[in-house]
């Protein structure tokens, strides 16, 4: 219950949207997920509730983008600033939802709810103010590449929400970067709709600073022939939730995810993915890659639904895991629920150390076992790394985290 | 496209062990409570310690609620419309086969079981458990010579009560789960086996486990106990009747292998699974477990799931010892409205412990199969490594394979690696085979048979032949 008081601290009921008072409707049966839940039961409930701890804000302070905007042409947006987009050219067109869109679209997905799957989408959905929600209609070719920054500071909670439209024949590449400073949450819900033939290139680069949390979900919905690639990047996190739901609404589509998380310290970082293929003909390439140092926590758990109707489907799932500490743990579950026939469907998991007989194969050819080591995890992170749009552009993430190592 | 109805037409073999033998048993009232418990335990004169042993179960089961995570279609059971014990009358005392009711034996000859010492040739000793009691156990004799024993449980009880004491509910303590709770305080008779150390056992043990009446439920306890450098292999077989009801086998299975020693434990489980409709059948809820409390001991699973309604369980291991050893093999298939969940926990706890699961799910009709498994490193576990593969195969767009392995690493210092996929029959090979004037049905039987090939090289000769014929039986009418 002190989730809904909170929410409704220095608010009267009018002020609230009608949104919010339908996901606060929702939330007040169970204002927690459920513990025992599947998606919940490793979840660390202290750091949950220091999560929740936080004043709600819903003015941002001012926000500095960490690095400059350089010559390439890139749109840039900030969840939050209220600004009015409106662009149309020659090729392309970016344009916000309009309000009856926007709420239309979002009931719609509220309507498919479950309390402990989208219990982030729902406490995100009844923080976020107007102000917090941004919609965007993308139509076109040609599109220069989009980012998206959501931030959280002052020791406090924000919610953004983030709803896109990808019209047909479009193809885009779009970096969501989400900023997490000391002491402060952030709930981020995002919501992509990909129609017939849309292309996407999603990166999702996630990362905080000491005491920082994360609530992030991603909804996505492909229609026929549509192609969706994601590499997502968490890192830095005291706590963080990574929940991805991809639906294939008539089969015929691509998905590529590429995913890494990291954790030190006492953190605890987790991803959740669930593909679902309703209809014939898809496609999944998936792998997450994980790796805990120190004392920290690492989950992956990810599952493929394959129903009766989505013959044909063809899709693998890969877990990748690096232990580096005797006191860190890793738990992953891959999972297979398969009902059609003509599928080809797999999944594995390994969870070992850095090699050892490569690291002794360097030593032996003069480099330390430092560089080593940082050759190794190189390579480990470039597949994923590589796989992030514009990223590489911008900020070098490799040696952002081979330097914190 | 395969001719999906030839290949369901595979599958259809009526269920050849559904017979009911005509023998006057001894039941007790419906029903589970204190009094019931301790009708059991006087009936069967048991020593104080495992009355209360049974009572403090009961206790703990009462408080239990019973799981659902496994979201299995059943209806609720009714615990107190279920008998707890039920014995074929006989004579007070048994001193050799020729005093067991002739029609009993019958029964087991039926079943193919060689009950009569005269068919010493197979080499293998039974022990039969007719619904709550144990009937007879062959070869005693000749087990004796090498210090074996193996016996009912309820011999055991009255002539070993100090390993009985020592050991029961070490590896499966009473309020380990809902239904090793109930086996706990009800449990009737079962199989007992003790290995001396040193000896390997001359020849293969076997349960065989009927269940003959329809409202009893069963709740048999099997424990073995391989002493230092000893090794056993045991097999342990199942049938029961068709009755329209649905019938509750809630049994515990505990192994212990100290140092050195190793313990195969072979399963074929061919208990009713129900009619078409899904009417009757067995619900097999069963916890086996096994400790490796030894150094460099071994435990092996090797199961195929045939049978039953409704089958959930997860023989484990628990590796304890240095480098001890712990396999699963496990051939699971459904059919018809058959449910299956299914597949093994590995806790790796001491360090170089290895495991290997291996486990193929074959759903056909409009059953669901799941593999759900555990692999666990504890922090302890340097060097351990373990390795998974598990894979399905459909039959038919109704049916369902689920897999589920949940794995947890604390040891950087370990490997885990776990694969798993899914895939139909192949209209390749199928049709090669079918060009080199192969039956349709011979080639669906010998591409299971060839899927399976992995886990039946793990089970004993006479149980590998059995579960290929039993296979290719229970496909008969499904493949198409």
């Amino acid at each position: 219950m002190e989730i809904i008081e909170k929410i409704k601290t220095n608010k009267s009921d009018d002020n609230l949207t009608e949104i919010q008072k339908i996901c606060l409707n929702k939330l007040h049966s169970s204002p927690l997920p459920n513990p025992k839940s599947e998606l919940w039961r490793l979840s660390n409930k202290s750091k949950l509730s220091k999560f929740l701890d936080y004043s709600v804000n819903e003015k941002d302070s001012k926000f500095d983008i960490p690095y400059p905007k350089n010559s390439q042409s890139t749109i840039r947006l900030i969840i939050g600033e209220n600004c009015q987009i409106k662009l149309i050219e020659k090729n392309y067109s970016i344009q916000q939802l309009s309000e009856d869109e926007l709420q239309k679209y979002i009931k719609e997905q509220i309507s498919f709810f479950k309390q402990n799957e989208n219990w982030s989408d729902l406490l995100n959905l009844s923080l976020s103010c107007k102000n917090n929600i941004l919609g965007l209609k993308i139509n076109g070719s040609k599109i220069p590449p989009i980012e998206i920054f959501s931030h959280s500071s002052s020791n406090s909670l924000n919610a953004k929400t983030l709803v896109i439209f990808i019209e047909k024949n479009c193809d885009i590449e779009l970096l969501q970067v989400n900023l997490v400073k000391e002491n402060s949450s952030l709930s981020q819900s995002t919501f992509f709709c990909l129609k017939e033939n849309s292309s996407v290139n999603h990166g999702v680069v996630s990362y905080g600073e000491n005491k920082s949390n994360l609530l992030n979900s991603l909804n996505v919905i492909q229609q026929k022939n549509s192609a969706y690639n994601l590499g997502s990047l968490h890192f830095k996190f005291n706590y963080a939730r990574f929940e991805i739901s991809i639906k294939q609404s008539s089969g015929s589509a691509k998905t590529n995810i590429k995913g890494m998380q990291i954790t030190k310290k006492d953190e605890q970082i987790s991803t959740y993915t669930k593909i679902e293929f309703n209809g014939p003909n898809g496609f999944l390439d998936q792998i997450n890659k994980s790796l805990a140092d120190d004392k920290s926590h690492a989950i992956f758990e990810g599952s493929i639904i394959v129903p009766k109707i989505a013959q044909r489907t063809d899709a693998s799932q890969l877990s990748r895991n690096l232990l580096l500490s005797n006191l860190a743990q890793i738990d992953t579950k891959p999972q297979l629920e398969i009902i059609a026939d003509d599928v080809k469907c797999k999944h594995g998991a390994t969870i070992s150390q850095l090699n050892e007989e490569e690291l002794f194969y360097m030593r032996t050819r003069g480099i330390t076992l430092t560089e080593a080591s940082k050759l190794q995890l190189s390579s480990y992170f470039q597949e994923i790394i590589s796989f992030i749009p514009i990223s590489k552009d911008r900020w070098d993430l490799l040696d952002k985290l081979l330097n914190e190592n | 496209m395969v001719n999906e109805n030839l290949v369901k037409d595979v599958v259809k073999e009526p269920y050849k062990y559904g017979f009911v033998t005509d023998i006057e048993t001894e039941k007790i009232e419906k029903g589970i409570s204190e009094d019931i418990i301790k009708l059991i335990s006087q009936k069967k004169e048991e020593p104080k310690f495992l009355l209360d042993f049974r009572l403090k179960a009961f206790k703990k089961w009462q408080k239990m609620k019973e799981p659902d995570w496994a979201e299995l279609g059943y209806k609720k059971i009714d615990y107190q419309d279920i008998i707890y014990y039920s014995a074929p009358k006989q004579k007070e005392k048994i001193s050799s086969l020729d005093e067991v009711d002739p029609k009993l034996l019958e029964t087991f000859d039926k079943l193919g079981i060689p009950l009569t010492e005269q068919k010493k040739l197979t080499n293998v000793a039974v022990d039969a458990v007719f619904d709550s009691v144990s009937i007879a156990t062959t070869f005693r004799e000749e087990l004796a010579e090498h210090g074996v024993i193996f016996c009912s449980i309820s011999e055991a009880v009255k002539n070993h009560a100090d390993l009985i004491e020592k050991y029961l509910g070490t590896v499966v303590p009473a309020s380990d789960n809902y239904f090793a709770a109930l086996n706990s305080a009800v449990f009737s008779d079962g199989s007992f086996v003790y290995i001396p150390k040193g000896v390997t056992c001359p020849m293969d043990l076997s349960s065989y486990f009927r269940i003959n009446s329809g409202d009893s439920g069963q709740f048999e306890r099997t424990l073995i106990i391989a002493e230092e450098s000893s090794s056993v292999s045991y097999l342990e077989g199942c049938t029961a009747p068709m009755f329209d009801t649905n019938t509750l086998h809630a049994a515990v299975v505990e192994l212990i292998a100290l140092d050195d020693a190793s313990i195969k434990y072979s399963t074929v489980q061919n208990w009713y699974a129900g009619d078409e409709e899904g009417i009757g059948g067995i619900f097999n809820f069963v916890t086996k477990r096994g400790k490796c409390l030894g150094k460099r001991s071994k435990i092996s699973w090797s199961q195929v799931e045939t049978g039953s309604a409704i089958t959930w369980k997860y023989p484990s291991c628990l590796l304890l010892g240095e480098e001890s050893v712990g396999e699963f093999y496990s051939v699971a298939l459904t059919n018809n409205l058959q449910q299956a969940d299914t597949g093994t926990k590995m806790i790796h706890i001491g360090p170089n412990t290895k495991s290997t699961i291996v486990s193929k799910g074959i759903s056909a009709g409009n059953s669901k199969n799941s593999y759900r498994g555990l692999v666990k490193m504890g922090t302890k576990a340097t060097g351990s490594r373990n390795y998974s593969q598990c894979d399905s195969m459909l039959i038919g767009d109704q049916a369902s394979a689920n897999t589920f392995p949940y794995i947890k690493s604390q040891q950087p210092n370990s490997e885990i690696e776990h694969e798993a996929s899914t895939c139909r029959i192949s209209e390749d090979q199928l049709f090669y085979l079918q060009s080199r004037g192969i039956e349709f049905e011979e080639a669906v039987s010998m591409m299971v048979s060839g899927f399976c090939r992995d886990v039946f090289n793990q089970l004993p000769m006479e149980f590998a032949a059995e579960a290929d014929k039993l296979l290719a039986l229970k496909l008969e009418g499904s493949v198409g």
